[in-house]
């Protein structure tokens, strides 16, 4: 027993130190280096151990600004992108013509990379030339400075980040879609059902372990929400710092304002919205 | 309400597995469509639910045309296969369920499931969820949520193929008495012809999606019209086997099995059941190849010439492996097929 246990340690050896570098010890790290105040990574000096950084961080009113932000975008993306890629998977599953075809485009965004992605949306919403606008032109819908305007500057983020995040949802509610015995929808006909009860009563309960997935992980990918920044705007926050989101600014402490230990507590403080949020939830998935 | 099924087809490309069937169910009858698979049974009863559309051919419930009219207006009740019951729903919200669709008030769709559940035993286990529940309960769960509305008809699939041995038994004649006790015109699909024989009023046997005879269950197996029909009814099958008749003598390889026939000369395709042969002074003499004791019954092998044969025969009698005895076929026991293996009649 001793031996054989001893035998799979050897074989997680290798995973096992590379988790322990590159994601404990930086935790350890962060963590440790959010008390420091004052903090010189090269020298590796601090004046003191306190709580310096956290007083500081929650009086930037780029940060309250960033957690608000990000806050507004989980609210916003992860249930529309749910609902919304229920909606297609559902369709997609049905007896369409061309279904590989759809479910080819609708997967395209997972594969592509962010940056190009953004490109092209960055040329969406344009607002002389984009495509958003000359749609919105045919309902009479004046042009939009979708992203040259603060208060534009974080619906045009939800608006990508939602199509984006549709992708996989998407996949992984098929994936669920497909495991629902065809006799129960069969069933339901000779029932009388109506489609929405087929929806809410065979579809919903069928794929509900796939939802709650999609939500926890679309709500710790949309707390972590970088990239999708970063693309749209070429590498600033939106306008005037409007579509600030916390790791946005957890990036722009560290890299550009050199200032460690604001950036450490940043990232300890988003750590714990998604630990709390995490548990709440899986208690929540429990409870079912 | 009775059933007609006129000139039915169901076509899949060039296969057809439903080929030109017509068949009429009185009202209250329990037919029982038999077959291998792959037969066109299940076929042609998913289209008597609406759940296929037929290639072409019309069915009827009553006067209605109901070809082209769809599940939920056809007044039906079908049970799965595997049940299809919904998994998230306790059992007496599956059988409410179909009232809930009829927009029937809460209060009274209970009222009636209750009464269902009463009806096929199970009270007392309407909060469970199905999945906490046993096979043979779970299909009653289903037989409820079928026949709670009320339906004109009711339409098995395999209602017994997941149940074990004696459940199946039990079950068999559980859903005899809830169709008597509804009287519903009901068809139900199995390729168990044990199972078909027991409980149905009439047999539809089918083969390659054509209908080989359709009767009740003891003349069928009596008198079937043809050789497929003969061999597909009866545990153990019935002996088939090549015999020459020469001016009304019957012979099996050079045995004279009967005499007297009203047959043309030339050779036939003949069938006798194992429980049609009887020990007698006169007759075939034969030895035991192998004997098996069944209970009721000795399984006895023999052979006449290089036929095999296989008889059933009282178990209280001794005979041994190795054994000689003589054996005749009894009176109006063996079946004689055409070349094309059409029933010619029984001598």
């Amino acid at each position: 027993m001793e031996k054989k246990s001893m035998k799979g340690y050897i074989y997680l050896m290798p995973a096992l130190i590379v988790i322990l570098l590159f994601t404990a010890y930086p935790l350890i790290r962060a963590f440790l280096m959010s008390f420091y105040e004052d903090y010189n990574m090269i020298s590796g000096e601090y004046s003191r151990i306190g709580l310096g950084n956290y007083k500081d961080l929650f009086g930037d009113k780029d940060f309250t600004k960033a957690l608000r932000n990000t806050s507004i975008y989980v609210v916003f993306v992860v249930p529309c992108s749910i609902a919304l890629s229920l909606l297609i998977a559902v369709l997609l599953n049905s007896n369409i013509k061309c279904q590989g075809l759809f479910q080819t485009i609708f997967f395209l965004p997972y594969v592509t990379s962010v940056i190009a992605i953004g490109l092209v949306w960055s040329w969406i919403f344009n607002s002389n030339y984009g495509l958003l606008n000359i749609i919105l032109s045919w309902f009479g819908i004046d042009k939009v400075q979708w992203l040259n305007k603060p208060k534009y500057a974080l619906p045009s983020l939800i608006i990508f980040s939602v199509w984006k995040s549709m992708a996989f949802d998407i996949l992984i509610f098929l994936a669920g879609l497909q495991t629902i015995p065809k006799d129960l929808y069969n069933a339901s006909r000779v029932d009388s059902t109506p489609r929405w009860r087929v929806f809410w009563k065979i579809t919903v309960p069928g794929i509900a372990p796939m939802i709650s997935y999609a939500f926890i992980m679309g709500f710790i990918s949309a707390f972590k929400v970088y990239n999708e920044v970063f693309s749209l705007w070429g590498g600033k926050a939106g306008p005037a710092n409007s579509a600030i989101t916390v790791v946005y600014y957890i990036y722009d402490k560290f890299y550009n304002s050199h200032n460690y230990g604001l950036a450490s507590a940043a990232a300890v403080i988003l750590f714990l919205i998604i630990l709390v949020l995490t548990i709440v939830q899986r208690m929540m998935g429990r409870k079912k | 309400m009775d059933i007609r099924i006129e000139n039915l087809t169901k076509a899949y490309g060039d296969f057809k597995a439903v080929d030109n069937m017509n068949l009429h169910i009185a009202d209250g009858e329990l037919v029982g469509l038999l077959g291998p698979s792959g037969c066109g049974k299940s076929t042609t009863l998913f289209m008597l639910a609406g759940l296929s559309d037929p290639t072409s051919g019309s069915i009827y419930f009553g006067d209605k045309n109901v070809t082209k009219v769809a599940p939920e207006d056809r007044e039906i009740g079908l049970v799965f296969q595997n049940y299809a019951l919904y998994p998230h729903m306790t059992v007496e919200e599956n059988i409410m369920f179909p009232l809930i669709n009829r927009k029937v008030k809460k209060a009274e769709a209970r009222e009636r499931a209750n009464e269902m559940a009463k009806l096929v035993q199970l009270d007392g286990l309407m909060k469970r969820k199905p999945k906490a529940l046993s096979g043979g309960q779970q299909q009653r769960v289903a037989i409820a949520r079928a026949l709670v509305k009320k339906p004109e008809v009711l339409l098995l699939d395999e209602p017994l193929s997941n149940l074990d041995a004696k459940l199946r038994i039990e079950t068999r004649e559980e859903i005899r008495r809830i169709q008597q006790e509804v009287k519903i015109t009901t068809i139900f699909v199995t390729h168990d012809q044990e199972e078909a024989m027991s409980i149905s009023d009439r047999i539809a046997v089918m083969k390659s999606g054509i209908v080989q005879q359709y009767e009740v269950p003891q003349t069928m197996y009596l008198n079937p019209d043809n050789l497929f029909v003969a061999q597909f009814l009866g545990m153990p099958q019935v002996n088939t086997f090549s015999v020459e008749v020469k001016s009304g003598n019957i012979y099996c390889n050079g045995a004279l099995l009967r005499s007297g026939c009203e047959l043309k000369d030339g050779t036939y395709t003949a069938g006798i059941r194992p429980e049609s042969f009887e020990i007698a002074q006169d007759g075939i003499t034969v030895k035991a190849t192998h004997v098996r004791m069944t209970g009721r019954d000795l399984l006895i092998h023999f052979s006449i010439g290089d036929t095999e044969f296989r008889i059933l025969v009282h178990s209280d009698l001794s005979i041994k492996e190795g054994d000689e005895f003589t054996i005749r076929a009894r009176k109006n026991q063996i079946m004689i097929f055409d070349a094309d293996e059409k029933s010619l009649g029984k001598f």
